[in-house]
């Protein structure tokens, strides 16, 4: 696990928990046409947009496989806007009630075992999270890809038997970002994306994110099954399930505190 | 009149020279005895602190664990290893190493996990002997930790305070619990200071899901085996582990430790090449003053072998002296250095030298050795010093001799 912040992990980062952060397809502006200069940021901002909602409330799985071992952990979830989550571990039954709390760019981790809360700070924030290939910072840390990294449209094919386009995110010079470049495809129909591929500065691919699973709950479209791979042929992955969903619920901001933590 | 009597009596012909000559060379020599004792008592705490403290003669390790230290890369079958130690006469005992998150109120550090039967680890590190305040781990108490001083410092912990531990265990869980402080640790390593946190190896086995193997072996060599020895016969007895000797786990330290011997030499050198110049020039005014009287000596018959004796008895009556001065007043001075030492506490807050944490107080190791070492060296350098000034006077033609002005 690399030590320091991933930043531009946006859809990674945004994975766990923007993703259950009430992923909403916003059709906003019109689709400019491909070849036009605006096209590949329009996407990017679509696909930041997805992980983007307003509040929801939903109950994932998530299976985590490594070298040494493989669990499955069932937890609940609830999130308001791009600052504030909450997830809570429902099982397996010794970590039950074990929840992790996102409000700004602070994390908190309440274990239940020793009823303590931990704030995540420093060099605890490039370690695994809940034992996944997520890193603390991948839940805190998202900026947006237009920000921070220059993009084109580099090349059309098919994957899985469907037309994809894949755009090059290049990052800027002075992004505080640690990857050098993510290669992103998304469906040319639809424009949901298929897969990321991160590459660290040296221009190796080192990690791989996978959307699958495409459903829609109200007028939101969302990819239900996020599957996380690091790139170094050790076969390890973590992959999160949507059980269920809902969105715009209404959650009080006492929702996203470390008191409520400790009542759950 | 014999010529113990006639040297004496040059000697202190010209006796503000002498005491001159005397002087210079007994404050080299109490300064080269007393260095020599600080250096040896330096560099045995060093070795001390690192093998008894800090790592052991031997580590043993799983094949990877040096190159990926995880969690995972245990040496198994630890009992039957212990016991094949044991009988070749190489105490050893296992350490369960892991990392984790430490937090204690609003604060949190990373802290380095480590597991230890404390009857065993007594057998092989000192480390039990190192506390600051409180006590040692006690197998009755498993919930208590002890932890490094900086640590402790960092998150504000006193001795009965709560520290959370937290990490990921061997099973992918999230392993967490509290442990109450039962002691804090004086300085062991840089390392140990800023994140040990050392706990009974049931504790540290229930809380990362370990139920067996350990990361470490800590073997001593045992007396009568040197290290190489040692080694050789650990590596015979675990084929299939990683068998190390500090030296090749710490080779800066190793080297840094084998060359300040040659340091000390350098000093040696140093003085007494400063020793040998006075001694040489006292000597040669001596001999430039006396040309006629050297020349009558070998008119009446003196050999040059009686000449060369003179002047060697000459120069041994000073060096003798010299000895006298220097040896006895060392001996006042580094029975202080032995006793009290030199306290650098007030300069520095804890000395490390390449992660090796060491006292601020700075003891001398004074032996036999420390005072004869100095000793021979110097009379062997003044006697080659003297020996340019001794051939002039003993070969000297006594008629020109004679006619010197």
């Amino acid at each position: 696990m690399p030590e320091y912040a991933r930043r531009p992990f946006l859809l990674g980062a945004g994975a766990a928990l923007a993703l259950l952060a009430g992923p909403g397809w916003a059709h906003a502006a019109e689709r400019p046409a491909k070849d036009s200069p605006e096209f590949p940021a329009w996407v990017m901002n679509q696909i930041d947009d997805m992980h983007r909602g307003d509040s929801s409330h939903g109950v994932m799985s998530m299976t985590v496989k490594t070298e040494h071992w493989t669990r499955s952990l069932t937890m609940e979830s609830w999130s308001k806007g791009e600052d504030y989550s909450l997830v809570r571990i429902l099982a397996p039954k010794k970590e039950k009630g074990t929840a992790t709390l996102e409000a700004g760019e602070d994390l908190f981790t309440y274990l239940a075992k020793t009823g303590r809360t931990v704030k995540v700070s420093g060099a605890m924030m490039g370690s695994a999270w809940m034992g996944s290939h997520f890193t603390n910072n991948d839940l805190v840390k998202s900026s947006r890809l237009a920000d921070a990294y220059t993009m084109a449209l580099t090349k059309e094919g098919v994957l899985h038997g469907v037309p994809q386009y894949v755009f090059t995110l290049t990052a800027k010079p002075d992004a505080p970002v640690v990857w050098g470049t993510i290669e992103v495809t998304v469906e040319q129909a639809t424009l949901r994306p298929t897969r990321e591929i991160f590459y660290d500065e040296e221009g190796e691919a080192v990690r791989a994110m996978q959307f699958a699973d495409y459903r829609t709950v109200g007028d939101r479209t969302f990819a239900g099954t996020l599957t996380v791979r690091p790139l170094d042929g050790s076969g390890e992955y973590t992959r999160v399930t949507y059980d269920s969903i809902e969105f715009d619920v209404k959650l009080p901001d006492s929702t996203f505190t470390v008191q409520h933590l400790k009542s759950l | 009149m014999n010529s113990m009597t006639l040297a004496w009596r040059n000697v202190w012909r010209n006796s503000r020279r002498t005491l001159a000559a005397v002087a210079a060379t007994s404050l080299g020599l109490w300064a080269m005895i007393i260095y020599s004792g600080m250096v040896a008592g330096y560099l045995d705490r060093m070795e001390r602190q690192v093998l008894d403290v800090e790592m052991g003669d031997i580590q043993v390790h799983h094949p990877e664990y040096l190159r990926s230290p995880s969690l995972y890369h245990r040496v198994d079958r630890v009992d039957e290893h212990l016991a094949a130690l044991d009988e070749a006469g190489l105490p050893a005992a296992p350490r369960l190493l892991g990392s984790g998150l430490g937090a204690a109120g609003e604060n949190s550090a990373g802290i380095s996990l480590v597991g230890v039967d404390p009857e065993r680890d007594a057998r092989v590190s000192e480390v039990h002997a190192r506390m600051a305040e409180g006590q040692w781990l006690d197998a009755a108490a498993p919930q208590e930790v002890v932890v490094g001083r900086r640590l402790a410092q960092m998150l504000g912990l006193s001795v009965g305070g709560e520290l959370l531990v937290l990490s990921q265990a061997a099973d992918g869980s999230m392993a967490n619990d509290l442990y109450a402080v039962r002691g804090i640790l004086g300085g062991v390593s840089e390392a140990v200071d800023r994140g040990g946190v050392y706990m009974l190896d049931q504790a540290f086995r229930e809380l990362m899901v370990v139920p067996e193997g350990a990361h470490q072996l800590i073997v001593r060599r045992g007396p009568e085996r040197s290290l190489e020895q040692a080694a050789a016969r650990a590596r015979e007895l675990l084929p299939d582990q990683d068998v190390e000797t500090w030296r090749e786990l710490k080779p800066t330290l190793a080297s840094m430790l084998d060359s300040a011997e040659g340091a000390v030499y350098m000093m040696f050198f140093i003085v007494y090449a400063a020793i040998a110049i006075v001694i040489l020039n006292a000597m040669l005014m001596a001999v430039f003053e006396r040309v006629r009287e050297f020349g009558v000596l070998k008119a009446i018959g003196v050999s040059p072998g009686g000449v060369l004796r003179l002047i060697y008895l000459e120069t041994l009556i000073q060096t003798g002296l010299a000895v006298a001065v220097g040896v006895l007043l060392a001996l006042p001075a580094n029975l202080y250095l032995t006793t009290e030492g030199l306290d650098l506490s007030g300069t520095v807050e804890g000395l490390s030298m390449m992660g090796s944490t060491m006292d601020t107080l700075w003891i001398s190791q004074v032996t036999v050795a420390t005072y004869v070492g100095p000793v021979v060296a110097m009379v062997v350098i003044v006697l080659l010093a003297v020996t340019y000034p001794a051939l002039r006077a003993a070969f000297i033609k006594p008629i020109t001799a004679m006619r010197h002005q």
